[in-house]
């Protein structure tokens, strides 16, 4: 990976006649539409990827919105009962002097899933659009954008292990809110996402920069 | 590869689809997503509920976005926030109140905030002491039409009776309230059926009500005819009955409490609201059937010269010893309408028209009518004791018809005066003073010393022997009299007394049944002119019999010389006739003929009184007629005489003859004679009747 992005102009199994599988790695000739080895649908690029990023980019936005209004967690302490958002939350841990508690919810909860949403659009909108991005800037930011998107799973992973673990009835319960399974469907939808990405797009768009340029 | 400067093959790709048919199918995803969260959204502002304001004196605890308003303790809506009305007087709680109820909350439901509560009927609300206050809403859901009241009114405190409970709302009224505190609860027969709210003072000042409530069934238990009173605390009683110690149950001396009770049968149901008296103790309470206080009272005056020390302000009102109301207050004012200034007492009285027997809701000016008639006819009202060992003074109606006459005064003050009269009350202390002393007024010293020499002269005089032989001679007195008492006649005395009586009785009686009057006064009548006769005759007759011989022989010897015609014979005949005449005068026969009379008559009685005791009215009858008879005859007879006379006269020669006869058995003689004594006796006898009839009229007339 180092050296498609140090090289430039480097030769694509397109460019060369072929298509390789995406399984099983194994390159087959140009025009096959069945892997040889693993049976796997094959196919030189990938022409709804674009559409399917875009469409689960939407739906991660739209179950984001819920999300961030809705209460995340229901914490009922001696009869008291107290939703709290997320923001509320990261709110309620900076006044309680829990700074790092507050930096770490507050960046997973809030700064990867906004980022995420911002470094697909712009991937996205990068292989269309003539950008000034080397290529190998793009092929990094893809990659951060697919290995962090797991994390923004741990406020998430934080209501679900407080419900299950504090429920004892009167002196104190917590429970989901709604904004806690719009969220895990947010962080999905972003994950789908950047899964649907198909990062060959980006050598084309560097091609296609590289012979223009 | 195998052929290396073999150009690529061909790039060739498909006529490019169009938009649509190369869309992925992947845009389904946000299309739901987008959907469900707007389904969401639109839910959740469905679901948002109505903002209501309600006013609180204060939010003591009320938390905006924590506080929760309920309904029969399930949540229906948050508080969202606290302000101030414009003017600061009073707090705006603005609550969301979930959609399906707030239509349901009528404008007068009720909301209040539920705080932790310690008291003395126990803690409540102690939910709230972690969970912070809630706002409670009371109400009876409206089921016609959505209500669109969004501004309510909260109370302060808990309201006794939640909206939806059953039962009846009533009053108590009592003279203070301390003894009444809110939530106070209401037995009956020892079960709580009810409570108590806050007791406020009435307008006018002279009391205190408090709202109760009685939960349904109990409510049925309420009628005209119950009577409240008070539990809490101690009541002890001493009275003729013995000592009387009650205490309620602990909690009531504590918490306070009101009991009530049916205290007599035919009782109406109340309506709500109904005003009830609370009485002291269950004994005033039972007391009180015929002495309630009343609503329609008919307020009047009484004024007093004398003291009314013991006369107080619910002392009874009486009325010939039925409690017909009480006394409402005390005062004192100046009388100068006599010119001179002087203090006297006004007591200002209640009455119940009910007991005298008016209608119920008889207008006052009713009332009035009719006291004002009962004055003129006597009414006075007069201070009386209330018992014998009891200071205390009650008012006492009472109808002295002989009261000098007086008007209700209806014009003189606030309310009508009743015109008292002088009180009867003895006054106890003074007539003891009075009697110790009389006692110490006592001559006792003198008594004694009297006392002293009485005894010694009648010491002395027991002594004298004198006295001591006075008890013989009265007790030979006594003998005496005794003796005259127990002798023979004196006792035969009565019987014969009876026995006279008796007799007479059966005379009369006699008489009486035979009708017998008329004959009787005939036969009186002819007795009596027999009698006057006979006595003539009698006369007559001893004339006659002193010269009859005389003459008779005078005649013997006329008639004889005029026969023999010897003259000197004759005269010395008639001589020796007259001697012999003389003679004949001068025999005891004749000197003896009254007492022959006297004792024919005698005869004559007995004979009569055989007649008599044969009790025979037929007898008696005979006896009289006979008796006429008689009579009858002798007058007759007596008629005959002066013929006789002539005709012995007249005819000379019959003369010797009858002269001899006369002078031989001299039976005219004896019949003259037994005829005379039979008529006098009976005159006698008619006479004796007559007499006794007279002296005792009753005796004929009762038979005794």
């Amino acid at each position: 990976m180092e050296d498609t992005g140090t090289t430039p102009g480097v030769l694509t199994a397109k460019a060369a006649g072929l298509v390789g599988c995406v399984q099983c790695g194994r390159v087959n000739p140009a025009g096959t539409t069945t892997c040889g080895r693993c049976g796997s649908q094959v196919s030189t690029r990938d022409e709804t990827s674009l559409q399917r990023v875009w469409a689960w980019l939407f739906a991660g936005l739209v179950v984001y919105i819920p999300a961030n209004i809705y209460p995340m967690l229901r914490t009922q302490i001696l009869g008291q009962e107290s939703n709290s958002t997320i923001y509320g939350g990261v709110v309620d841990l900076l006044h309680h002097g829990s700074y790092g508690v507050a930096a770490i919810v507050f960046i997973a909860s809030i700064i990867i899933p906004v980022s995420k949403f911002i470094a697909i659009a712009y991937l996205a909108l990068s292989i269309n659009h003539r950008v000034k991005l080397s290529a190998h800037t793009r092929h990094k930011l893809y990659e951060v954008v697919e290995f962090i998107g797991r994390w923004s799973m741990i406020d998430v992973f934080v209501v679900a292990i407080l419900s299950s673990l504090v429920q004892l009835d009167f002196a104190a319960s917590i429970n989901p809110g709604i904004a806690a399974v719009s969220f895990a469907l947010s962080v999905s939808f972003t994950m789908l996402s950047a899964e649907s990405f198909d990062a060959r797009l980006i050598w084309d768009a560097d091609g296609d920069d590289d012979h223009n340029g | 590869m195998a052929e290396p400067n073999k150009p690529a093959n061909m790039k060739i790709e498909g006529r490019k689809r169009s938009i649509w048919s190369n869309l992925s199918l992947t845009w389904l995803v946000p299309i739901a997503a987008l959907a469900v969260t707007l389904f969401i959204a639109w839910q959740s502002y469905a679901e948002r509920g109505s903002l209501i304001t309600i006013r609180f004196e204060n939010a003591a605890g009320v938390v905006p976005g924590e506080t929760t308003v309920r309904y029969r303790d399930v949540g229906i809506g948050q508080v969202e926030s606290v302000e101030f009305t414009s003017d600061l007087s009073s707090v705006m709680v603005e609550a969301r109140i979930d959609r399906e109820v707030v239509h349901a909350i009528p404008s007068d439901a009720q909301f209040w905030v539920v705080r932790p509560e310690v008291s003395t009927s126990g803690i409540t609300g102690l939910s709230t002491v972690l969970s912070g206050v809630y706002i409670e809403a009371g109400f009876e859901p409206t089921t016609e039409g959505a209500s669109e009241t969004r501004a309510f009114e909260g109370v302060n405190s808990a309201p006794l009776v939640k909206p939806g409970m059953e039962g009846t709302r009533i009053v108590i009224r009592a003279e203070d309230g301390s003894q009444l505190t809110a939530g106070s609860p209401i037995f009956h027969q020892g079960i709580e059926v009810g409570r108590i709210e806050t007791p406020r003072l009435l307008d006018s000042g002279n009391g205190v009500i408090v709202d109760a409530f009685i939960e349904a069934p109990h409510d049925r238990r309420i009628t005209t005819a119950t009577r409240f009173w008070d539990t809490s605390g101690f009541s002890f009683n001493f009275g003729p009955g013995g000592l009387n110690l009650s205490v309620g149950s602990i909690s009531s001396l504590i918490r306070g409490g009101v009991a009530f009770d049916t205290v007599f049968s035919g009782g109406n149901p109340v309506p709500s609201r109904y005003v009830f008296d609370l009485f002291d103790d269950e004994g005033a309470a039972r007391d009180s059937v015929f002495s309630e206080s009343v609503d329609n009272g008919v307020d009047l005056v009484v004024e007093f010269d004398e003291s009314v020390r013991g006369l107080e302000a619910g002392s009874s009102v009486t009325y010939r010893g039925l409690r017909i109301g009480s006394v409402r207050g005390l005062g004192a004012f100046i009388d100068d309408t006599t010119g001179e200034q002087r203090v006297k007492l006004r007591a200002s009285i209640s009455i119940d028209p009910r007991t005298l027997g008016l209608e119920d809701d008889a207008q006052d000016a009713e009332t009035i009518r009719f006291l004002a008639e009962s004055v003129q006819n006597g009414l006075r009202a007069r201070l009386a004791s209330e018992g014998l060992f009891s200071q205390g003074l009650m008012i006492e109606l009472v109808d002295m018809p002989d009261a000098a006459p007086a008007a209700l005064g209806i014009f003189d003050t606030e309310a009508p005066v009743i015109p008292s009269v002088e009180s009867e009350i003895p006054d106890m202390a003074a007539t003891a003073q009075g009697l110790f002393q009389r006692v110490d007024n006592l001559p006792v010293e003198e008594l004694m010393q009297q006392a002293i020499s009485t005894l010694a002269a009648v010491e002395s005089l027991a002594g004298d022997p004198d006295l001591r032989a006075v008890p013989g001679s009265v007790t030979g007195l006594l003998d005496d009299a005794r003796g005259i008492l127990g002798s023979e006649d004196m006792q035969a005395l009565p019987g014969e007394l009876n026995a006279t009586v008796s007799e007479l009785r059966g005379i009369v009686e006699d008489l009486r049944t035979a009708d017998m009057v008329g004959q009787l006064v005939a036969t009186l009548e002819s007795a009596s002119e027999a009698a006057d006769t006979v006595t003539g005759v009698a006369a007559d007759v001893e004339g006659a019999t002193a010269e009859l011989p005389q003459l008779i022989s005078d005649f013997r010897a006329l008639v004889e010389t005029a026969n023999n015609l010897p003259l000197e014979a004759f005269i010395n005949q008639a001589t020796e006739l007259l001697n012999s005449a003389d003679r004949l005068i001068d025999t005891d026969q004749a000197r003896n003929l009254p007492n022959a009379v006297s004792n024919a008559l005698n005869e004559l009685r007995e004979t009569l009184a055989e007649l008599r005791e044969g009790g025979v009215v037929e007898n008696a009858n005979a006896t009289m007629a006979s008796a006429r008879d008689a009579a009858a005859a002798v007058e007759q007879a007596v008629r005959e005489l002066p013929a006789l006379s002539a005709r012995i006269q007249a005819l000379v020669g019959d003369a010797q003859i009858t002269l001899q006869s006369y002078g031989d058995n001299s039976s005219f003689n004896r019949e003259t004679v037994a005829a005379l004594r039979e008529v006098r006796e009976a005159a006698e006898a008619l006479t004796r009747l007559a007499r006794e009839i007279e002296r005792n009229p009753n005796s004929l007339l009762f038979g005794r």
